[in-house]
């Protein structure tokens, strides 16, 4: 599947253009950002488990944080429903007709659902949270 | 966008293509099984949201402790969530480090480098796999 697809770096970065490619590169990073925290957090929870420690405790404090929070709402939701769009027209491919439609569909589903809750989590920073 | 192209390579790449889909969807369900449940068991007045969610994703119960849950035992406490959880993990590590080799295989083109590379994609699944077991059971102690 990924082999034999070597892409440089700028390539990578440039890809299909259009909506597509914001897609396509939301995903990867998003992809990324829920491992390393699930990762991290996996590890580190391991980690006081087992031997306690000062590391631990920031690693911890570094991901309760409302900023950090507010990213890995932001990873999960973009993954969740980017992933759920490329299955459905993995499956259905007819659907890929309608590829832009959906990618702008998609957005209209996930700015609400994420800008309420990620609002009042900043405001929750403003009005003097953690 | 142009989706990943299915069956190309191996069959075992087939089955990796295929399992992410699956996997995706699936635990999507296992998270909405997770709030679902919270709330039944009395999540809306015990669990703040946070808690809540935390409880879809890893719902295991030292994960809802630092909330208003007076005794964790009889609802959030058992083997089921212990098992629920592992294979949460399990499909979850899977999914994402199999990503995570993608990506590697898209960046890295030397064999050694990428041969490198991807053991030690390898050893990190393995190490989180093998913490996350030691936590949801609560081993060495």
């Amino acid at each position: 599947m990924f082999q034999g697809r070597h892409v440089g770096y700028l390539e990578g970065l440039r890809y299909q253009g259009r909506e597509g490619m914001l897609a396509w590169a939301l995903h990867r990073i998003t992809g990324l950002g829920i491992l390393f925290f699930v990762g991290t957090h996996v590890i580190a929870a391991f980690f006081m488990h087992s031997i306690g420690g000062d590391i631990s405790t920031a690693i911890t404090t570094t991901y309760e944080s409302t900023p950090m929070q507010i990213f890995v709402y932001f990873c999960v939701l973009y993954h969740a429903l980017n992933g759920l769009r490329v299955i459905v027209e993995d499956f259905w491919p007819p659907l890929l007709r309608f590829n832009r439609e959906l990618l702008w569909f998609q957005w209209f589903v996930f700015l609400p659902v994420f800008g309420l809750p990620a609002l009042l989590m900043a405001l929750s920073i403003v009005s003097g949270g953690k | 966008m142009r989706s990943r192209y299915a069956g190309q390579g191996s069959s075992l790449e087939y089955y990796l293509w295929l399992f992410t889909r699956l996997s995706g969807v699936f635990m999507l369900f296992m998270a909405a099984f997770g709030i679902v449940y919270a709330n039944l068991a009395g999540g809306r007045t015990l669990l703040d949201i946070a808690a809540q969610y935390r409880w879809s994703f890893f719902p295991i119960y030292w994960h809802v402790q630092n909330t208003a849950v007076p005794d964790v035992v009889p609802n959030w406490s058992n083997s089921f969530w212990q098992i629920f959880c592992l294979l949460l993990v399990f499909i979850a590590a899977v999914h994402g480090f199999n990503g995570l080799r993608g990506v590697v295989e898209d960046y890295v083109h030397r064999p050694l480098l990428l041969l490198a590379a991807k053991g030690l994609v390898f050893v990190t699944f393995l190490f989180v796999l093998g913490s996350a077991a030691v936590i949801i059971f609560e081993l060495f102690q």
